[in-house]
């Protein structure tokens, strides 16, 4: 495991300039260019303010911040499990070719995504502090340690999905609907409370839900989450990094034959 | 010594760079592929597939700074054993010890972005490669001296010449500092110039101590830098030892199984009873036409119906080492009794360029005669055909005492010949040097 470390980190470059180009060429070619980024969150949060606070209200205060705070963080997850997925098959060439450590293909991939949750936040912190709704401090200092944590438990689900969807290409197609399914059986609408409770501790298996626990307990209820919520969190994401990596070591010897 | 054992190339294992141990791979090779949940789960019996094997219990090392070449026929593994040690690929047993850092020539330009400018790839790739920023801010002047690019680094690589580009690519995985380099066929970059500085560049980078693995057909190539030759075949070494002397063996090899080869489609031909094709493809000349104009004529009083060339055995031959003996076998149909007549043959090069004519009556030979009407063979034996390595035509005349012509048969047969010599031109002159 250490040399396997080691080796990455002896490839930090290629994983910096992989982020670099992608992060460069996302927006190649528009007019607005990098702006989308910040445009992006900044104009979803508009309109679910208008959907939820005129047509459907919620019964919840400042819906559309609640909704928010989780879905910035939702979408990193999710979009790092769903394109992460293709993160090895999509570049096939440089498997068939040429030697580095795989796992340099879904760190990448996770971690571009993970920059663009980033800027998003950028975008969230800025409309907190302009609409008056405000953040506690002490609270927000957690904010990095969770979004680590996260970083963790979407890189192991990366690694494991993108390995074995080598393996079985109908994951990649599958993984929109299980995506869109998972977000809906983590608190990202809604809030725990309405879980039924006979099923509440099938519910909290979800390896996402303390994440998103957290991140909606410092921003929206501005405090400092619950060590019931951190603790499963930490070790959840270290346990399916860990395992992720095991899957991915065994499999990635196979990867340029079955590409 | 023409042929080392493994143990005489076998090296304590702190010297060796490079230890390969008893590795085999072998390849399934689906006659039905599908990786779709839907057909590994309906179709399991659509899924079969040949195990083929490549490797077969492969054992070499290679010592710190020394340069092999791998060669042998296409299929014969050597390109899956340069995989296996750039770990493209891994073995299904044996093991695989490389120690230092591994560079590779085999893809070129890996992760090259056209949109981005020549310096910006040049990070790019160079970090696929496995170094770090300040390693290339190191290296970055170097590579970019050495593609002879300084004009354009700045330009996208899309508006790079295929040439250009790949002396970008070569200039960054030659720049790499690595302690094993494998390369894939080398040297087929760029113009001659280049191409005899990467050459250049690879003796320098050998005399550095950098250990050095080749996979290539320029047999050439090999010999100019590397210390040994493993030639390997079906999967496992057969011979290795002193490039010069294993390429000398390996070349033989090669000769005898397309001799090999040949026979085997020449029997085949002749056992589907395939037709005769006089003319190989050949355009069918203005003056062959006339001939088969006056071939079907019914005055037509002989015909020539077939030319085989054999070996001194009587086994039919379509293809001989320089030096060989031949027989010509000449079979004519008479429609009527022949008095006396000649036989010509010209044997020439397939671009046209004459060896020898050979004209019976002009160089005294005894009139032929045939009696009866009716089919009849004649042979001649050339003792040494000292044809250089090319594919050769025989036309064949049959003429009476006055030189008109009989009947004419031009590419009545085709041969080849094989040599070790290299040696250009049509005609093997024998001789020696005092």
């Amino acid at each position: 495991m250490k040399d396997i470390l080691k080796e990455i980190y002896a490839y930090r470059q290629m994983i910096f300039s992989l982020v670099k180009r992608d992060l460069r060429s996302r927006y190649k070619g528009s007019v607005l260019g990098f702006l989308w980024t910040f445009l992006n969150p900044l104009l979803q949060l508009i309109v679910y303010t208008l959907v939820f606070s005129v047509i459907m209200r919620a019964g919840i205060d400042r819906y559309y911040i609640f909704l928010f705070v989780a879905l910035v963080p939702w979408i990193f997850f999710s979009s790092s499990v769903n394109g992460g997925c293709m993160s090895i098959i999509g570049s096939s060439d440089l498997i068939k070719k040429i030697y580095f450590p795989r796992e340099v293909l879904p760190i990448a991939y996770v971690t571009t995504c993970f920059v663009n949750m980033l800027l998003s936040f950028v975008v969230v912190l800025g409309v907190l502090f302009v609409t008056g709704y405000g953040f506690n401090i002490v609270a927000l200092c957690y904010l990095p340690f969770i979004m680590i944590v996260e970083y963790l438990l979407a890189l192991g689900m990366a690694l494991l999905f993108s390995a074995l969807t080598v393996y079985l290409r109908d994951l990649g197609y599958a993984m929109g609907i299980i995506t869109m399914a998972w977000q809906f059986l983590t608190p990202v609408m809604y809030s725990s409370d309405l879980v039924p409770e006979r099923y509440l501790s099938l519910w909290r298996l979800n390896p996402v839900t303390p994440v998103i626990e957290a991140y909606r307990a410092i921003l929206y209820y501005k405090e400092i989450p619950q060590m019931g919520t951190l603790v499963p969190a930490v070790m959840i994401g270290v346990v399916v990094l860990i395992l992720g990596e095991i899957v991915f070591r065994k499999l990635q010897k196979g990867f340029a034959e079955e590409i | 010594m023409s042929q080392g054992t493994e143990q005489e190339y076998m090296c304590k294992e702190e010297d060796a760079s490079i230890i390969v141990k008893d590795v085999c791979k072998s390849f399934k090779v689906y006659l039905d592929k599908g990786s779709t949940f839907k057909e590994k789960l309906l179709f399991s019996n659509r899924r079969r597939y040949e195990e083929r094997k490549v490797l077969n219990g492969l054992n070499f090392m290679v010592k710190k700074g020394e340069a092999i070449g791998l060669i042998g026929h296409n299929g014969c593994g050597k390109s899956t054993t340069l995989k296996l040690l750039t770990r493209i690929i891994y073995p299904d047993s044996g093991s695989i010890t490389m120690k230092g850092r591994v560079s590779s020539l085999i893809e070129l330009g890996a992760g090259f972005h056209p949109d981005l400018s020549g310096r910006e790839n040049i990070y790019t790739n160079a970090a696929i490669f496995g170094l770090t920023k300040a390693e290339i801010d190191a290296r970055v002047d170097d590579i970019i001296a050495f593609s002879e690019l300084e004009e354009f680094i700045d330009n996208p690589v899309r508006t790079y010449s295929s040439g250009m580009y790949m002396r970008l690519a070569f200039a960054v995985a030659i720049n790499v500092n690595a302690d094993i380099l494998l390369i894939d066929e080398i040297l087929a970059v760029g113009d001659a110039a280049f191409q005899e500085k990467c050459f250049n560049r690879l003796k320098e980078i050998k005399s550095q101590g950098v250990t050095i693995v080749i996979v290539s057909h320029s047999l050439g190539q090999i010999e100019a830098i590397c210390d040994r030759s493993i030639w390997i075949h079906e999967g496992n070494i057969r011979e290795q030892g002193e490039p010069r002397e294993i390429h000398r063996n390996y070349q033989k090899y090669v000769r005898k199984k397309r001799i090999e080869v040949e026979e085997k489609e020449r029997a085949r031909r002749k056992a589907a009873g395939e037709k005769k094709e006089r003319n190989y493809g050949q355009e069918v000349s203005e003056e062959q036409k006339k001939i088969d104009a006056i071939r079907d004529n019914d005055d037509k009083i002989v015909s020539i119906v077939d030319v085989v060339t054999e070996d001194l055995e009587g086994t039919p031959r379509g293809i001989f080492t320089t030096g060989d003996a031949m027989k010509v076998h000449i079979y004519l149909k008479a429609y009527q009794p022949l008095e006396e007549f000649y036989i010509n043959v010209g044997i020439g090069r397939f671009d046209g360029v004459v060896a020898q004519s050979i004209h019976m009556h002009a160089e005294g030979t005894k009139a032929r005669s045939l009696s009866t009407s009716g089919e009849a063979d004649f042979t001649m034996v050339i003792e040494d055909l000292s044809l250089l390595p090319n594919l050769y035509f025989m036309d064949v005349a049959v003429e009476d005492a006055e030189d008109h012509e009989l009947d004419y048969s031009q590419r009545a047969c085709r041969f080849e010949t094989v040599s070790e010599c290299i040696d250009e031109g049509v005609v093997y002159l024998k001789h020696h040097w005092e």
